[in-house]
């Protein structure tokens, strides 16, 4: 380590966004949606979410071939957000989205495009910009501390995203809108499996299409598979909770993943009120996974909490806690070395961005009476101190 | 922290030397995966450097080269041969060289005749980044080993992928799950038998074969006692195995849900798959010589620390093992360094 230095800039992952005068888009890539992770260039996908592509252990992506597992405590459905989302990229991106388990519906509420992740950012930090004072503008294309989390390596691009020039240069990641609906000509790609009960596996079945289906395209094809809410009863028969149906199917599932290995991605939600992670099966479909994310939302008492917990007014407040158990890549070599494990992450989904950044407990406010208590009730006199 | 060579001085004795007919069992977590340390038993056994280590009185009994089978139920070839080129070895040289076999239990594991079916272009597959790896098996599980006169022709009219698939081909023997109880697990254990005997067949005086069985517990936890696999048959299933080579290692998930639901203390019924998992993660326990245990800092993840890597004598060991617990870890470029509690 003593080799590294040690003194630049201490702002999220510097030193694996690295070499900042290395270009910061790569060569051309001849897939849209596919960028070399700034890693170890192994080709990444983003997941739809530009604040989740940066959790991901420096990839700045989802590396090809690894499935993400997101685990999601209580009723909501913040998960569902980060699946739709992440379809959303892949039908924007011209991949083939495969969604299991779920009817048409879900592909036509995918939220509607605004433009790319960066014209959202530029947006932002204009906005910003007007409101607060400048520091440094030099510090500036390091990005808004705690907004990038690997450092943002999209921000020192000269404000020449794809829409002011007219000629778009291939985003790799957009921002879209929860509350619109998403038009776009290749939704109709989007292939929906559905789960039929059967007395056999009802995996059997899923797998074997999504396994046709892969093989038989084209190798430039990029693939996603949606999975929503794995072993939910409300889709699966009862007996797909079988420990031997659904790990041979994720067993398949990552086989078929690592058979092409450039092509295919995968994300899954789980439902963890249903299935606690203190239960063997649970931690064998994590064991299966490549990436395991845990939201934690808060619950609606603690808002006022959370509302206090935003450093400033203007920032809105967390909705819940994030944890990382397994990242991609990373953990497949033996873990450690990323500053992103381990930190307590908060997330916020609002209408136009789900965002995940560190999380710090607020100020106790509460706690008012008893900071000025003492000095009310017996501030020490000038006297008394003095000797 | 300076950077220490593949393996460790620390580690080094743990990986080099095992007596024969014994068993090590690596246990990982979630967080903390064995795949660097399966490297690493690689890396001692098949480096040609740490024969000379030997040569220059580091290890006695180091004479001569191993040969390592490797069977993995979790990961691809592709992950190991590619991590095993970031340590400097080079699998498929070494699957050449007879020294090194590679055991598939992840491509076709569940799924095999479903692949073959669904695969009638194979030809027509273009070339390209992708790795069809759906090759066409005459005869899945007919062939023993792997005879390349079979297997040869029938990849001869693809032009592109020919080389690679054909290599692969006789690298990686894929493993096919089918039937229930202790049938299908004999046909597992004939296959990967039958892949020790080809090495076996050009073995060398003083050579050793070592085996490492990458998470047979996946097996366990995918089949299960509805299928008729229990903790006991697979134990079983490992002493067979264990017979045809010199020494064994087992990785396996001592994740906490796995080992702890199954104890009497919990508040509910331990499902099946816990029950049988700590069953058979602890009569392994009972057998070996040694465990590893990896596991994560308690005190939360460290920026310097990857995890801990507890030594600890099994069930079988002798006085020769020393017990130990170090942290170690693993740098981005995929150096390891391991070191004691309060040193760096």
């Amino acid at each position: 380590m003593s080799f590294r230095k040690r003194n630049i800039g201490l702002s999220a992952g510097v030193d694996r966004t690295a070499i900042p005068n290395a270009p910061a888009q790569p060569a051309p890539e001849s897939i849209p949606g596919i960028r070399p992770s700034p890693d170890d260039g192994r080709p990444t996908t983003s997941t739809g979410t530009p604040s989740l592509d940066n959790l991901l252990a420096g990839h700045a992506g989802l590396p090809m071939g690894k499935s993400l597992l997101i685990e999601e405590n209580g009723t909501t459905d913040f998960a569902g957000a980060l699946l739709r989302y992440y379809a959303a990229e892949g039908v924007v991106q011209e991949q083939k989205v495969h969604v299991v388990g779920v009817p048409e519906q879900w592909g036509r509420s995918l939220p509607g495009l605004i433009g790319t992740a960066e014209s959202l950012n530029d947006k932002r930090s204009d906005k910003r910009k007007d409101e607060k004072m400048k520091i440094a503008w030099r510090y500036e294309r390091l990005g808004e501390f705690g907004a990038g989390i690997a450092g943002s390596r999209d921000a020192p691009a000269p404000a020449s995203t794809g829409e002011q020039d007219g000629k778009p240069q291939a985003a790799f990641c957009h921002a879209f809108d929860l509350t619109k609906r998403l038009a776009h000509p290749s939704i109709t790609n989007m292939t929906f499996t559905p789960v039929v009960p059967s007395r056999e596996s009802p995996f059997t079945a899923i797998l074997k299409r999504l396994q046709t289906a892969i093989a038989s395209d084209s190798p430039n094809t990029i693939h996603r598979i949606v999975i929503p809410s794995l072993l939910n009863p409300t889709t699966y028969p009862p007996n797909a909770c079988m420990p031997e149906y659904v790990l041979q199917f994720l067993h398949g599932l990552k086989a078929l993943m690592s058979a092409y290995a450039t092509r295919v991605t995968a994300m899954i939600t789980l439902p963890l009120s249903l299935f606690p992670r203190s239960s063997g099966l649970v931690s064998w479909v994590e064991l299966l996974s490549d990436g395991v994310i845990e939201l934690c939302p808060f619950p609606h008492s603690s808002d006022a909490l959370a509302a206090s917990g935003g450093a400033t007014s203007s920032e809105e407040p967390p909705q819940g806690m994030l944890k990382t158990h397994r990242l991609p890549v990373l953990h497949e070599r033996g873990g450690g070395s990323d500053q992103n494990v381990g930190l307590d992450w908060a997330f916020i989904l609002s209408r136009r961005r789900f965002e995940i950044k560190p999380f710090s407990l607020p100020p106790d406010e509460g706690d008012k009476e008893a900071q000025e208590a003492p000095a009310s009730g017996g501030m020490p006199k000038k006297s008394d101190l003095e000797f | 922290m300076p950077s220490q060579p593949p393996l460790p001085p620390l580690l080094a004795p743990y990986l080099s030397a095992q007596p024969e007919a014994s068993l090590t069992l690596v246990s990982s977590i979630l967080g903390a995966t064995s795949n660097w340390l399966t490297l690493r038993f690689l890396h001692a056994s098949l480096s040609t450097s740490s024969n000379l280590n030997a040569s220059l009185g580091l290890g006695e009994s180091h004479n001569g080269s191993k040969k390592v089978v490797l069977v993995s139920f979790l990961r691809g070839w592709e992950f190991w041969r590619a991590e095993a080129k970031r340590l400097g070895l080079d699998l498929a040289r070494l699957a050449d060289k007879k020294q090194f076999a590679f055991v598939d239990g992840l491509s076709e594991l569940f799924s095999a005749p479903q692949t073959v079916n669904a695969m009638p272009s194979v030809p027509s597959i273009a070339s390209g980044p992708t790795r069809t790896s759906l090759p066409f098996r005459s005869q899945p599980g007919a062939v023993p080993g792997r005879g390349p006169p079979s297997a040869a022709p029938a990849l001869a009219m693809n032009n592109d992928n020919l080389a690679r698939s054909q290599t692969e081909q006789g690298i990686v023997k894929k493993l096919h799950f089918s039937g229930r109880g202790i049938a299908a697990l004999d046909a597992l254990e004939r296959d990967i038998a039958s892949v020790i005997q080809l090495q076996k067949s050009s073995m060398e005086d003083g050579e050793e074969l070592l085996l490492i069985i990458d998470q047979p517990d996946f097996l366990l936890a995918a089949t299960g006692p509805v299928m008729g696999i229990g903790a006991t048959e697979m134990a079983e299933w490992v002493s067979g195995l264990q017979q045809h080579v010199h020494a064994t290692i087992v990785t396996l998930a001592a994740d906490s849900p796995l080992i702890h639901n199954a104890s009497t203390s919990g508040h509910q019924m331990a499902t099946p798959v816990e029950s049988e998992h700590a069953a058979f993660a602890i009569s392994l326990a009972h057998r070996a010589r040694s465990v590893m245990q990896l596991r994560t800092l308690e005190t939360g993840a460290a920026r310097d620390v990857s995890g801990v890597l507890r030594i600890s004598r099994g069930g079988g060991a002798d006085d020769s093992v020393e017990e130990r617990e170090l942290l170690y870890y693993i740098q981005r470029d995929g150096g390891l360094s391991v070191f004691g509690r309060g040193e760096s």
